[in-house]
């Protein structure tokens, strides 16, 4: 075999070498516009010699006078000509309508648009919103139909809460991302937007399923910039701007605030006109705050070699002090054609990230009395009831350090025309540094620090996973079949360790190190966890005459984070496609020129749950004290958490329904789907009997629950120009229905599961069979007591008086008790949505982004919770002050019966935002052609620059935690801001 | 083709050589904690398994669940702290408390976990070669601790589900207390008694390990409780005669740092001077520590002012041992107290209703907060020995001996002041029981005994019944409402708790 391919390669030489040789050249152009196409391949047929068009669209090539030459690229028809003798040959390429079909991101491979078959949105990267923000799922946020993204901090490098298709589990509800093949553990607030190629969400159980394991969240494959051949050049992206708190909230002046302590405890303030009256927002939040992002890339491309290069800086300084976040990142993109058969390639990122922990003064902002000034009269702090947040500020000194790697180095093999195997390593490595230093101080006796304190903490995940695959790609007639089998395994290992000092021989931050500390105590902990995945995929999608489109996905995971009897899963999936305005019936003029409809049906999995969960285990650490001079002797007993041996793996089955269509020759494009996702056997945390003998507040992993999802999704798009007027709007939105339809009564648990601890032992959620998970929970607020009548009206509890909130009776049996306590409201949107357009004139275009979503209510917390006497907010001003003056709002009370949980404290959070605004100037190219630029455009963008909501916090886009039981509880955020920007993007 | 083949040989061979080791490669074991089944395997290993319950004994919700609840019910506390702090802690003052209340809870959860804990080291050590007297004083220790986890059990909650093993099964129900009683409470003490050293005997880095004598001092609890004289005097009676212990021959030195593991101290349990449970802390005297100024706690647990008054009328120098006070100056340091908690509270007709105290009984020499963490919890002090010997001979006809224990009580308390706290010389049962009475809420203040002391001489609902007390429901408390639910139903609430 091998001597055989030798001797062809040599006749092939020689064939060659004695033919005779010609200088050719040409021009490349488009058939339409005759614009010179820059990157054309030409190949000369029969060999693996050709070149390719440059920026003019010309080339030069030395050639055999009888050979042909093919001219291809993406997007046009491949034409082949022959040479003939000719020394010039200039040819026009026609736009290929067929060839242009997009091709999309499936997970472990990639298919054309048409021949999809699950519901996937694609969003390109001059689709996505440009905004400034360091995650960038920022930029999806009411982009993707299905997609509910909110931004609910404005803490800077906040990461944003993505939920696909509503709440799936009462357990961890994170979508999974996939960087460039590599399966993130948690969010991409890493990666810098300006390196993303194109985002693809997949949506329904037959596109997740490839990603089984995993996949029941959502699946969100992230594909980083490459250059295609004779793409080139080097672009460099910038954008400043400046960051203003978005609104404040109302809480009492220092007058108001003294006025209501006057109403509830008579004569406390004599002389208010004397007190201090000081706004802790204004005091501590500064305005005008920087927020910057920066990245230079290269990339080129010829036949063999691809790169792609960058390197990007983005900056927050954040509007509370001492709050900053930076971050440098790295990227490499190269794939090397070696041999014809055989390609290496690596995608490789780099993030060192440098980032100052916010001191914690969310809350004091807001609680800290209103008649305590900021400083003394000797200038040093003052004391403040509820924390003097300036105070805190000042010696707060935490800082964050991460380098991240990740990336994959693979190989691709192609045999026997059709096959392509591929082997790739990837890899996440994050390293992690925290360092706290506290000094000596003191403010007050509830606000001071004996002794100053060093704490330090090293972190490291890594993450591994070795994937083989192996494709099939053919076009057998009329029949095209996609398939790919493979087999992967996953291990993840992270440690840490920490160690604590006290008293320091100086502050400063040279000294911030265990050395500097007293020997005489010092405390350290070191701990790590493992887990391991292995999975068999496969998938194989089949088109017929690109009319009939079916698609089947297998994925087989083994877990180690269950026991081996329930260890492996089957996820598989099915799925339908009709793509009936290819059929021959279909009227080819008709006004919907795409007609397709898609369904599919399948299963998915969820383990995302810490490994150790299945093991009852003995720790050590649990001390006791002994002797005349006491000293710490080491105990070791069960760690408090017993193991669940059973458990095993969470099913999430999805069926799904869809339209597609384009209408005026694809002017309109819009899609509809319908889902229906049931997900079991929910991997879930719940209260065990007292007497298993777990401890206070500890939990047990258990398999329990049912819950499901369904609505609509659709996303219609716009695009249009008339002469040099282009126009576009798109709106896109799902709704969802959200009900626990069982919570495995039969295995021993309570018929509800509460939760929702608001920090001061009041819990306000509750998730029972029928209604959306952990909905708000408490008594009904009918009015205020007026006078002594309705008090012996109205069944109420024993401390309610004349003033106080009027609890419903809501059971109807005459006694106000637990009973009463009832659905008061749910976190989770009925419905969200978005919407965007832009027109554009020539070099200049306007567009605009708004998102919102409407159903949910929140939690306000921090409203009722109310462990000491802190500030109101100014809702309280409105209160009842005698018969008559109020049914809505009690009477001045500084804690007890009406901080009880109602819907006095549940808001309407539906907003509708403004999410970015932006005028765009592209100079035109006529303007460029003396200095060499390829593109060069300016934009003022401002961000959050209106929202209409009801909801009276500083944002209602509050998310859920990692447990959905919580359900959204307002417990106090970092502001969100608005941001006012200006940058420039330029090619060359 | 033969490529092909090759390849696809190649491709075989490199899946299946992985799959071959696959569930070696799922097997992952906890990191830096041992899956339980073989802890502890060898004689140190059972020490330290030990040392794992007494850990137990310092989380902040084995005593009524953190804040000193059952002290505050009485006539003897009251919530205290600034009003706004803890507010649901009113509701135990109050007795407007409810089954669902998170203290309650937290307290019934700690103690099976105390339970629990005492399993690992009765089901394994047994199986251990190694020492036989050790191993026998581990498994005393282990049954001290289980009965008396089981013990707060049933007086807290009567019946209670039993466990007998760690781990516990699924759908237990609640077991009638006698049998609680009968099967583990009192034999575990049984046995501590016959396998614990003596307090002297235990080597001085083992001080704060159960004895023998806190062993026969439980059980001296447990029969008085019960009503049982006759064994209460016996074993009060055996602490006495052991020679063990004698009082501190100051009132307030019997809580000092200076006499820890001290002559008067019983059961106690060890702590650091932390400020943090990991390191060896214990927060129950930052708890009721002086809220403000000095910042040595949040205040919880003010010494009521019926109790102040009466212990005031008659120079009681018990008072200035228990009740810090404004203005006091203690260790050098003046009491200021916390500057947004009135002074002095009145009622609508101008009485006092508070002034703002804390528990001294709780201090713990130092500047910082974190000192008030190194308290010693004394559980049983020798006093309380005496007292329960003097009140169960009393019950026993044998009044003239009760009279010997009583007076060494309050004549420790008199000390070098004359005329006060005379010697007790009647021996008409009926007017010593009084006196006992009286003398036990004068010198165990605080302690966590007088709400118990009320409900077993039944003199609960008179004392307590105007603070809001009712009889037939508050003489126990509500078996935590999740562990209701959870159950489905399977364990019922206590009466009238519903």
């Amino acid at each position: 075999m091998k001597k055989k391919l030798q001797l062809i390669l040599l006749l092939i030489f020689i064939v060659t070498s004695v033919k005779a040789q010609v200088e050719l050249k040409g021009k490349v152009t488009d058939a339409d516009t005759n614009q010179p196409i820059p990157g054309v391949s030409i190949k000369i047929v029969g060999s693996d010699r050709g070149t390719v068009t440059d920026l003019e669209g010309t080339y030069t090539l030395s050639i055999e006078e009888e050979a042909s030459l093919s001219f291809s690229f993406i997007g046009y028809k491949t034409q082949t000509v022959d040479v003939n003798g000719q020394s010039t040959i200039n040819i026009q390429l026609e736009e290929d309508i067929e060839t242009l079909d997009e091709v999309v991101v499936v997970g472990y491979g990639a298919i054309k648009k048409s021949d999809l078959t699950g519901s996937i949105s694609s969003i390109e990267a001059d689709e996505m919103i440009k905004a400034p923000a360091a995650d960038p799922m920022q930029s999806l946020q009411g982009k993707v139909a299905g997609l509910q993204v909110l931004n609910g901090s404005g803490r800077p490098g906040a990461e944003s809460n993505v939920r696909l298709r509503g709440i799936t589990t009462l357990n961890d509800n994170r979508v999974l991302y996939v960087v460039d093949g590599v399966i993130i553990e948690g969010g991409i607030g890493f990666l810098n937007s300006n390196d993303i190629e194109s985002v693809e969400v997949l949506k329904d159980a037959s596109s997740k399923a490839i990603y089984g394991t995993r996949g029941a969240n959502g699946v969100i494959l992230v594909t980083t910039k490459t250059a295609e051949v004779g793409e080139g050049g080097i672009s460099l992206s910038s954008e400043y701007g400046v960051e203003n708190i978005a609104n404040k909230i109302g809480v009492m002046s220092g007058p108001e605030f003294a006025n209501y302590i006057n109403d509830a405890e008579p004569g406390t303030y004599n002389n208010i006109s004397a007190l201090p009256n000081t706004d802790w927002q204004d005091e501590v939040l500064q305005n005008w705050q920087p927020i910057q992002t920066h990245t230079i890339s290269a990339k080129g491309a010829t036949e063999k070699l691809s790169y792609y290069i960058s390197g990007g800086y983005f900056g927050q300084e954040g509007i509370v002090p001492k709050s900053d976040f930076e971050r440098m990142t790295f990227k490499l993109n190269t794939s090397y054609e070696v041999k014809p058969f055989l390609t290496l390639g690596t995608n490789l990122t780099g993030i060192n990230i440098n980032a100052t922990n916010p001191p914690g003064v969310v809350n004091s902002l807001i609680r800290a009395w209103p008649i305590n000034a900021p400083y003394n009269d000797d200038g040093t702090f003052g004391e403040v009831q509820g924390s003097n947040p300036l105070a805190a500020v000042e010696f707060n000194n935490s800082t964050r350090n991460e380098l991240r790697a990740l990336g994959n180095f693979y190989a691709e093999v192609y045999f026997l025309e059709s096959f392509q195997f591929r082997s790739s390593y990837q890899f996440d490595i994050i390293n992690n540094k925290n360092r706290s230093f506290t000094p000596e101080f003191f403010v007050a006796p509830l606000q001071q620090n004996e002794e100053s304190n060093i704490n330090i903490g090293f972190g490291e995940s890594r993450n591994w996973i070795f994937e083989n695959t192996l494709s099939y790609n053919k076009e057998l007639g009329r029949s095209t079949i996609n398939s790919v089998i493979g087999y992967t395994a996953q291990e993840i290992n992270s440690e840490f360790i920490s160690g604590g000092r006290r008293n320091l021989i100086g502050v400063d931050p040279s000294l911030w190190y265990l050395n500097a500390g007293a020997s005489d105590y010092q405390v350290n902990a070191n701990g790590g966890a493992t887990s391991a995945l292995t999975s068999i995929l496969f998938r194989t999608n089949y088109a017929y005459d690109g009319r009939y489109l079916a698609t089947l996905t297998f994925r087989r995971d083994g877990s180690s984070k269950f026991g081996r009897n329930n260890r492996y899963a089957n996820f598989p999936a099915i799925a339908l496609g009709w793509n009936i305005s290819n059929e021959n019936f279909y009227p080819q003029d008709f006004i919907i020129n795409n007609l397709k409809l898609r369904a599919s049906y399948g299963l998915n999995g969820n383990q995302n749950i810490p490994g150790d969960d299945q093991y009852s285990r003995i720790g050590s650490g649990i001390n006791s004290v002994f002797g005349f001079n006491e000293s710490l002797i080491n105990g070791a007993s069960f760690v408090d958490s017993p193991g669940n041996p059973n458990l095993r793996w969470e099913t999430t089955s999805e069926y799904d329904i869809g339209i597609e269509f384009d209408v005026l020759e694809s002017r309109l494009q819009g899609e509809f789907d319908y889902y229906n996702r049931t997900t079991s056997d929910i991997l879930v945390l719940l209260d065990l009997p007292g007497y298993a003998g777990a401890g206070a507040f500890v939990q047990q992993r258990f398999n329990a629950a049912t819950v499901n999802n369904n609505g609509i999704e659709f996303a219609l798009n716009w695009v249009d120009e008339i002469g040099d007027f282009t126009y576009g709007f798109g709106v896109n939105g799902f709704t969802n229905n959200n009900e626990v339809t069982d919570l495995g009564e039969d295995i021993g648990i309570a018929d509800n599961i509460i939760s929702g601890d608001l920090g001061n032992g009041q819990r306000v959620t509750f998730t029972e069979v029928g209604m959306p998970i952990g909905h708000f929970y408490g008594y009904k607020v009918a009015g205020i007591f007026q006078n002594d009548e309705q008090l012996n009206e109205f069944p109420r509890l024993s401390q309610q008086g004349v003033g106080d909130f009027i609890y419903e009776d809501v059971n109807g049996d005459g006694v106000l008790n637990d009973d009463d306590k009832t659905f008061i409201g749910s976190w989770i949107p009925d419905f969200v949505y978005g919407f965007n357009f832009s027109v554009g004139f020539k070099g200049l275009n306007i567009s605009a982004d708004f998102a919102g979503q409407s159903g949910n209510s929140i939690y306000n917390g921090k409203q009722a919770v109310r462990p000491n006497l802190v500030n109101f907010e100014d809702r309280f001003l409105d209160r009842w002050t005698g018969e008559g003056t109020s049914n809505t709002d009690p009477q001045a009370s500084l804690t007890g019966i009406n901080y009880q949980p109602s819907d006095y404290f549940v808001e309407d959070a539906s907003f509708f935002k403004l999410r970015t605004l932006t005028v765009n100037y592209q100079f035109l190219r006529t303007l460029l052609d003396n200095i060499n630029f390829n593109s060069i455009s300016v934009f003022v963008r401002g961000t959050n620059l209106f929202i209409w909501t009801d909801y009276s916090g500083y944002t209602p886009e509050i998310g859920s935690g990692n447990s959905a039981l919580g359900g959204v509880i307002d417990n106090g955020v970092y502001p969100t801001t608005r941001v006012l920007s200006t940058g420039l993007n330029m090619t060359f | 083709m033969k490529t092909y083949k090759i390849y696809s040989l190649i491709g075989m061979l490199i899946i299946l050589s992985i799959f071959g080791c696959e569930d070696d490669f799922l097997d992952r074991q906890p990191q830096a904690t041992l899956v339980a089944g073989n802890f502890p395997a060898t004689g140190e290993e059972a020490v330290i398994a030990t040392n794992g319950i007494y850990n137990t004994l310092r989380i902040w919700g084995i005593y009524s669940g953190g804040f000193p609840l059952i002290d505050i019910m009485t006539d003897e506390m009251v919530k205290g702290s600034n009003p706004g702090d803890g507010v649901q802690v009113l509701n135990f003052q109050n007795y407007t408390f409810t089954a669902d209340d998170g203290n309650i809870e937290t307290w019934y959860r700690t103690l099976y976990l105390g339970i629990r804990r005492s399993y690992l080291v009765l089901e394994k050590v047994p199986e251990i070669e190694m020492d036989a007297q050790l191993q026998n004083r581990l498994l005393g220790e282990a049954r001290f601790l289980r009965s008396f986890f089981y013990f707060s059990l049933v007086q807290a909650f009567g019946d209670v589900p039993f466990v007998e093993s760690s781990e516990a099964p699924d759908g237990l129900e609640r077991t009638n207390k006698e049998t609680i009683y009968q099967e583990v409470i009192i034999p575990d003490l049984l046995f501590a008694i016959d396998n614990l050293p003596e307090k002297s005997e235990y080597a001085n880095e083992d001080a704060g390990r159960i004895t023998r004598g806190a062993a026969r001092a439980m059980l001296a609890r447990i029969y008085l409780f019960r009503g049982d004289f006759q064994n209460a005097a016996t074993y009060a009676l055996e602490v006495i005669n052991s020679q063990q212990y004698e009082l501190e021959d100051e009132f307030q030195m019997a809580f000092r740092v200076a006499t820890e593991h001290g002559q008067e101290s019983v059961f106690e349990i060890g702590a650091i001077p932390e400020g943090n449970f990991a390191l060896g802390g214990n927060q129950y005297a930052n708890t009721q520590g002086v809220r403000g100024t000095p910042n040595w706690g949040w205040g919880f647990g003010r010494p009521s002012y019926p109790w102040i008054e009466k212990l005031n009328n008659n120079n009681d120098p018990r008072l200035e041992g228990s009740v810090i006070f404004l203005g006091d100056t203690i260790d050098g340091v003046l009491i200021q107290g916390d500057g947004t908690t009135p002074d002095t509270t009145y009622a609508e007709d101008g009485s006092i209703l508070q002034i703002e105290t804390y528990n001294r009984k709780v201090y713990a020499t130092g500047e910082r907060s974190a000192d008030r963490w190194g308290h010693n919890r004394r559980v049983i002090r020798y006093a309380d020995v005496l007292l329960m010997a003097a009140e169960a001979l009393n019950e026993t006809g044998r009044s003239a001996e009760a009279l010997t224990y009583l007076n060494e009580v309050r004549q420790r308390a008199r000390g070098d002041v004359d005329g006060i706290l005379p010697d007790i010389t009647t021996t008409d049962p009926d007017q010593l029981r009084e006196i006992i009475y009286e003398e036990r809420t004068r010198e165990l203040a605080f302690e966590g005994l007088r709400y118990w002391d009320l409900i077993r001489t039944n003199r609960a609902e008179e004392i307590l019944g105007p603070l809001g007390f009712e009889a037939g429901k508050h003489e126990l408390f509500p078996i935590p409402q999740s562990e209701i639910n959870i159950s489905g139903g399977n364990i019922s609430q206590n009466p009238n708790w519903n």
